[in-house]
């Protein structure tokens, strides 16, 4: 569906969007992750044309976004960031103008807006002003005009930012109800909501492509060191180096220390649960234990992890 | 005919006609004309400047006739009512309250992106708001064409001033191609509608009075008269008298043109900046 090849975009030289190439196969829904600042957005816009690269091409469909951007255009259905729309206009207004600007003509229109409607649940406000609306039912306008031409692909640039949970919670499950007839590319810096829905991740940073996995090869490519949290209390001075002296301890830190208590944090590898061996030797050295942690890598960990290394 | 007169009629055609034609043969382009149009009819302020320039014509117009009941001259009721001052002080608010929203607001909102992400091309955008706002601003003038009706019906005799009216509402709705487009312009190069409403007003302000600034300046004779020569006020003094000008007809319908097609640039400037 989209195919990307050596993408760049450089704003007065300095790269935003550095040689990037990946490719999303029609059906799948894919996260596209990146800290704020990473590139997604110029990324993404890219992809919509509005803006044009600087080297690369990028394929919808089978159609060159660049050389034969009305063909292309007609296959995306795009949200963009803070969904902006005319504030003037009602919603249903809103949606059979864009529905005719997107090349629907006659008994489609309605039809097609009707469709939109239910499938976002926004038909009780369909009369409303737009400018009288929550951030949530804006949210789903938007994506009810992306969706209103039945495009087989859908972008959409950060759809959760700015909504409450309850609300992120239903638009997911909005987002997996039309993945079964859409491919859907979702921009966020939202982990949470790559692990929930998403059936690959794209991370991005700093305008380069640095992993193309699902959200579990993610999770399992960190899973070679784990962590243990640790706190006690003890006036040794040696804690560091007598865990250090554990077999398979690759790290120590004290991250703080309060009113006696030392936060301990300790590296090690995947798997290799040395809690035990810990708690025997603060048997031995009479320390005070009141909290000992194996801490299970998740996304989280592994999404920093990446951007962190790519950052040395 | 002469030679040049028949280049002179292919440039107006050539610039005019075709742009327009080309736009009213695409859906898109009509869409989106309706959709703006709509917006500027639906919003009340649409409506204040349509009462106040109705209170305006109608003042200058008494006014006029008031002048032409006192004292016994020779000019036409028209050049009175065009040439009255409160007609063209306020004549120029007119253009920046019609096109400041344009683009501006857009830039603003962000609808810009969803607007040209549609499978739809810049040029039916920009001559859709630009058609938009110039079919509003002639819904604004026929308001004031009832005056003279009612005037010619109650008195036949005056039937000579059918060219100075001719020619002083070819001069309004060329002014209104013209500044429209200097509108269309300033409203896409900012985020701010405050501050394209008054770079507008600015720029048709300096355009009408170019020539008289001028007189009084240390400059050149041959700036000066340069430029006197390109300013408004002269026009309007030579088409209220039932003159149609087709020097003037070249010169405002082709700077359109140009204007229009810098504001396209504007439009996709960032897609060069790079």
């Amino acid at each position: 569906m989209i195919k990307v090849s050596n993408l760049s975009k450089k704003y007065v030289g300095k790269p935003a969007v550095d040689n990037i190439s990946f490719n999303v196969e029609s059906g799948e829904i894919v996260g596209f992750l990146g800290p704020n600042g990473a590139g997604k957005t110029t990324t993404i816009r890219m992809l919509t044309g509005y803006i044009p690269p600087t080297s690369g091409t990028a394929l919808i469909g089978g159609y060159d976004i660049f050389q034969d951007s009305i063909n292309a255009k007609q296959k995306i259905g795009y949200m963009p960031e803070n969904v902006p729309l005319y504030d003037d206009m009602r919603v249903r207004e809103y949606l059979l103008f864009r529905a005719e600007l997107k090349g629907l003509r006659g008994q489609d229109v309605r039809k097609h807006m009707n469709e939109a409607l239910e499938l976002c649940s926004i038909k009780d406000i369909k009369g409303q002003m737009i400018s009288s609306l929550s951030k949530g039912f804006r949210q789903r306008v938007g994506l009810a005009d992306a969706l209103i031409n039945k495009p087989p692909l859908l972008i959409l640039d950060e759809p959760t930012n700015g909504l409450d949970p309850s609300q992120i919670r239903s638009f997911r499950e909005l987002i997996k109800e039309l993945a079964e007839n859409h491919t859907i590319l979702i921009s966020t810096h939202i982990l949470n909501e790559v692990e929930l829905t998403c059936d690959r991740v794209l991370i991005i940073n700093k305008g380069k492509m640095i992993g193309n996995n699902t959200p579990l090869e993610l999770s399992e490519k960190i899973k070679s060191s784990t962590t243990i949290n640790l706190e006690l209390k003890s006036q040794d001075q040696d804690i560091r180096d007598t865990i250090l002296n554990i077999s398979g301890i690759k790290k120590v830190t004290l991250e703080k220390e309060e009113n006696g208590w030392k936060f301990i944090r300790i590296r090690i590898d995947y798997g290799n649960d040395l809690r035990e061996e810990i708690m025997n030797l603060g048997k031995k050295r009479n320390w005070l234990i009141r909290e000992i942690h194996y801490q299970r890598s998740n996304l989280e960990d592994a999404y920093i992890e990446m951007i962190q290394n790519k950052h040395k | 005919m002469e030679r040049s007169q028949y280049i002179i009629l292919f440039l107006i055609i050539f610039i005019t006609v075709i742009p327009t034609v080309y736009f009213l043969l695409n859906r898109t382009g009509i869409i989106i004309l309706k959709k703006e149009l709509k917006s500027i009819i639906y919003s009340p302020i649409a409506w204040i400047i349509v009462s106040l320039v109705m209170l305006l014509n109608g003042f200058s117009f008494t006014a006029a006739l008031e002048i032409l009941r006192k004292n016994d001259i020779d000019e036409t009721l028209v050049c009175y009512t065009f040439s009255s001052t409160s007609f063209w002080f306020t004549y120029f608010f007119i253009f920046p309250v019609i096109t400041m929203r344009l683009f501006a607001e857009e830039n603003k909102v962000g609808t810009i992106e969803t607007l040209l992400t549609a499978p739809v091309k810049t040029i039916h955008v920009l001559l859709a708001k630009y058609f938009s706002s110039l079919l509003f601003y002639i819904i604004l003038w026929i308001p004031s064409v009832v005056n003279f009706i009612l005037l010619w019906l109650s008195s036949k005799e005056n039937s000579e001033a059918i060219g100075s009216l001719g020619g002083a509402y070819t001069i309004v709705l060329l002014l209104g191609i013209f500044n429209l487009s200097i509108g269309c312009l300033t409203s896409a190069l900012t985020k701010n509608q405050l501050v394209a409403a008054m770079a507008c007003f600015t720029f048709c302000m300096l355009h009408f009075l170019i020539g008289f600034i001028l007189q009084d300046l240390p400059v050149p004779d041959l700036w000066r008269n340069g430029l006197f020569y390109v300013s408004t006020v002269n026009h309007v003094e030579v088409f209220i008298n039932g003159l149609i000008d087709t020097r003037q007809l070249v010169y405002y319908l082709s700077f359109t043109a140009l204007i229009l097609l810098l504001t396209y640039n504007i439009l996709e400037f960032r897609k060069w900046k790079a």
